[in-house]
Order: C-alpha cells, then structure tokens, then sequence
C-alpha cells in the first residue's frame, strides 16, 4: 500500500500527506522540491515513511519516473491524490493563450497523466482508488477564474468517466470539491489588505462563516481513499461549508 | 469516534439500514435512541447503551418527546432520519392513502424530526444531522413518483436548513444510497431482478447496510466537519449527479 500526492509541499496536499502517513507510505511530490523538502524535512516516520520526490505533472517522463522509483522503493502504489494546482487570477479579457495552456495543462492533463502511470498496476491488484482535486468552481463558477472554473470542470468530468471506465477492475475514482480553504494556492499574490478583503468576501459567501482548513480536506481524502467508502464512485465530494449545495 | 460522544437519534431504526446503524453506533458503546413503529428487531439487541421506543415519525408529538427523552440520556449530537416506506404503485393506480403515508413518513416526519432536535444542537453550537434521500430523487424510478417525490422533498428540506443553520455550527447532509441490500426492495423484487440490477451498477455489486453505516458515520464525526448541505452518493457509480 502507497499513496502519491501531487502537489504536496504546501495546503492540501501537504496536509493531505502527514495525516495519511499516519495510514501508509507516502510518496510525496511537487514541482517545487526546495519547498517539498523544507516542508517534509522535519516530519520523519509518522509512522510510516513520507518520501519527497521531484514532479512535473505536465511531463510525462518525470511522472514515470516518480512512480517506478517509488514501486521499487515501496512496491506498487494503491492510490493516488491529484493534488497539484496553480490559480492565476484574471479578467477574461485579458487571458494569455499561455495561461489558458498552463491552467489545463497542470490540473487536468496532469491529473490525467498520472492516473495513466498508476492505474496499469491498480488493475492488475483489481483494488485502487484515486481522488482528483476539482474545486467548488466546478459547479458554480468565479468570476475573474474563467481558467481555474474551467480546468476544475474538466477535472470533475473526467473523474466520473475514469470511474465507470474502471470501476469494473474495482478501482474507484472520486473527486474533492471544496470551498474556499485557508492556503498559500488562496492567499497568493494578495498583500494583507487584499487578503483581508477575499476572506471577508468568502465567508460572506459560506453558510458556516468560515474558511476551511486544510485538515478538513485531508480528512475527506482518508475517507474517500479507505474502505469505509468501498461504495462510492465517480462522485464529488464539497467539503465546503455549505457555499455550493448541488 | 470520541468525537461523537453524545446521544444519536435513528428513526426508521427496526429495520434495514436504521436497523444497522443502530448496531454499528452502539457496538461502539454510543448513546443510541432508536425509534420505529416496529421494534422487534431492536428487542433483541442487547446493549445498556440502546433505548428504544416505539413510535412514529408523522406524530410530531412523538418526536418532541423522543427528542426531550435523548436529551435527557445525554446531550444529544446526532439524528439521522432513515424512517421511510416504499411499495411501487402505477401511478394511475396511485390512492390518497399511499401517497399521504410515503411523503409523510419519508418526508414530513424528517422534518418534524428536524425541529424537535434543532434547539438542542442549537444551543450547543454542535450537531450533525443525516438525512436519507435516494437515487430516485435525481433519476426518478417506474411506479416510483410518490417515492421519488418524498426523496426529492428530502433534498430541498436537508440543503436549505443547512445554509439555514451553518454559521451555528450544526451541519446537515444528505445521503442518497443506491439499491441497498434491506427488506425494502426485496419487498419490491426477486432475487432475480436484484442480480440483473446488480450487473448493471458500475462497482458491479448491490450496495450493503455496512455500506451506508460507514458513510453515516463519517458524516457524523469530525472527519468532515466542513462538509453541509451535501448530497453523499453512495451507490456504487450507479448514478453520477
């Protein structure tokens, strides 16, 4: 049993990563390894191990790379959270080609590139779970996140394909959609005013007049990736407060 | 789960998916009241955590007592409404009686349980509430719109009292099983038709208590403490929405 995480040197990902290595070894990656390494450098055993990789989701040779040293490290690996995600707030107009690629590249061929470097194996054991990251904005949409919107929505779509794809081999794929969480991804390229200004805006917004924690996530993620939701496929699940009820 | 260390009310609790839940909760040594209009089942449980009483959910004077009576045995921290009857009727062959008890007992009698609890939780600034909707209530079903509409009823009722009631801190949630292994369909069908309805859900298999009970209590506990106004799906990728 192993589980890989995208996205794993800050936020959810992070959170994600040392409360599941309290269940089985991790293998925790991201594209920024300076930061993998200074946040998972302290956490040791915990008490199974946590192993900081390199990846860039949006190249296939690394993605391959990662997950056959961590087969020969931990042996195969049984689910997979595709965590990692950029936001780059914008009004539509003013929308680069490039951004619009990157946006989709990251979160929905990466999340598909992973899921096809794991799911072989998965089969093979006829037993896998993975759980992609969508957003709250899958289903309702932001205005000045027309890329983010986007990407998510294709992430949730394509979760629910791969989930009646394989679930015949007994692999369940199920997404996360929260709400607004307290996280760097949140707080980036806001000074304190601005900050101060979008949390006030969110929890205007959130029936439970919070922002989420990234624990709060991390615990629906070991829920969805143990046996206690051995039912449930293809769903997406809205730790979000209430902000989205459909 | 310490972290629902209350009491939890289960209506709908003789049989089936109520019935199991009560096992599960008070195998874990938790404050359990359960309520059916038949509790020979319950009877048979033998536990000092379990207090049964027979009644039913549509006597909103009923759940007013159930609800004092829970609180009395320990500040109450959690209801979950599985109360619900179900027998498939043409809809031309649809009769006043019928259609009165389903959206009653399924519908109405989970909001009457609802206000009878709320001030207690609302006091404390801590509760979680589970209601039971169905896969119906999206797909709808043949001979099935009474039932159908006493589960579509369920989601409106559990999403708005939960942005109703979220800055105090009571969540509420939904959940929506697919065919689930209990006396109800197999009222309504033959083995055979719950094999060919099995080879028809994606995770190939009938959906089973434990399924549900698990789900139940994660939506009970700390684990998804951000989680409201949510529809749980748990029906083996029978339905995706």
């Amino acid at each position: 049993m192993a589980l890989l995480i995208t996205g794993a040197a800050s936020g959810i990902g992070l959170a994600a990563g040392k409360r599941m290595a309290q269940r089985m070894p991790v293998i925790a990656t991201d594209a920024n390894f300076e930061a993998l390494l200074a946040a998972t450098s302290g956490l040791g055993h915990q008490p199974f191990s946590i192993l900081p990789m390199h990846i860039d989701v949006t190249r296939r040779d690394s993605v391959k790379a990662v997950v056959s040293e961590a087969n020969r490290q931990l042996g195969p690996i049984t689910a997979l959270f595709n965590c990692a995600g950029i936001n780059i707030r914008s009004p539509f107009a003013d929308i680069a080609e490039q951004h619009w690629d990157r946006m989709i590249d990251v979160h929905v061929r990466g999340s598909i590139v992973c899921a096809q470097a794991v799911l072989p194996s998965m089969c093979e054991q006829r037993s896998g779970t993975i759980v992609n990251m969508a957003s709250d904005y899958a289903v309702v949409g932001m205005p000045g996140s027309v890329t983010y919107s986007a990407a998510k929505s294709a992430v949730y779509s394509l979760t629910k394909s791969l989930a009646l794809e394989f679930a015949p081999f007994n692999v369940r794929v199920n997404a996360l959609g929260p709400g607004p969480i307290d996280t760097p991804l949140l707080r980036a390229n806001r000074d304190d005013d601005e900050w101060e200004r979008a949390i006030e805006y969110h929890k205007s917004r959130i029936p439970m007049r919070r922002l989420g924690l990234p624990n709060e996530i991390a615990s629906v993620l070991e829920f969805l990736v143990s046996e206690r939701s051995s039912y449930m496929t293809g769903q997406l699940i809205q730790p979000n407060g209430g902000q989205v009820t459909w | 789960m310490s972290d629902n260390s209350g009491t939890t009310i289960v209506t709908g609790a003789g049989s089936g998916i109520g019935l199991a839940l009560v096992k599960a909760l008070v195998a874990q040594n938790l404050s359990v009241v359960a309520l059916d209009r038949n509790v020979d089942e319950l009877v048979g449980i033998r536990s000092a955590s379990l207090h049964i009483t027979e009644g039913d959910v549509r006597d909103r004077s009923t759940c007013l007592k159930l609800a004092s009576a829970a609180e009395q045995i320990g500040p109450i921290s959690g209801l979950i409404c599985c109360a619900a009857v179900f027998r498939t009727v043409p809809f031309l062959e649809l009769d006043d009686n019928t259609l009165a008890q389903t959206l009653d007992v399924n519908a109405k009698g989970a909001m009457l349980m609802c206000q009878a609890v709320l001030p207690f939780l609302r006091q404390r600034r801590r509760g979680s509430i589970v209601l039971f909707s169905s896969g119906f209530a999206r797909t709808g079903g043949i001979h099935s719109a009474h039932y159908a509409a006493s589960k579509g009823a369920i989601l409106g009722l559990g999403r708005s009292l939960a942005l109703e009631i979220g800055d105090e801190n009571v969540r509420v949630n939904i959940l929506s099983p697919g065919i689930t292994d209990t006396p109800q369909p197999r009222g309504n069908m033959s083995e055979e038709q719950m094999l060919s309805r099995a080879s028809m859900i994606p995770l190939g298999r009938i959906g089973q208590t434990d399924d549900m009970v698990e789900a139940v209590k994660f939506l009970l506990s700390e684990d998804s403490s951000f989680i409201t106004g949510q529809d749980l799906r748990v029906n083996g990728g029978a339905h995706l929405f």
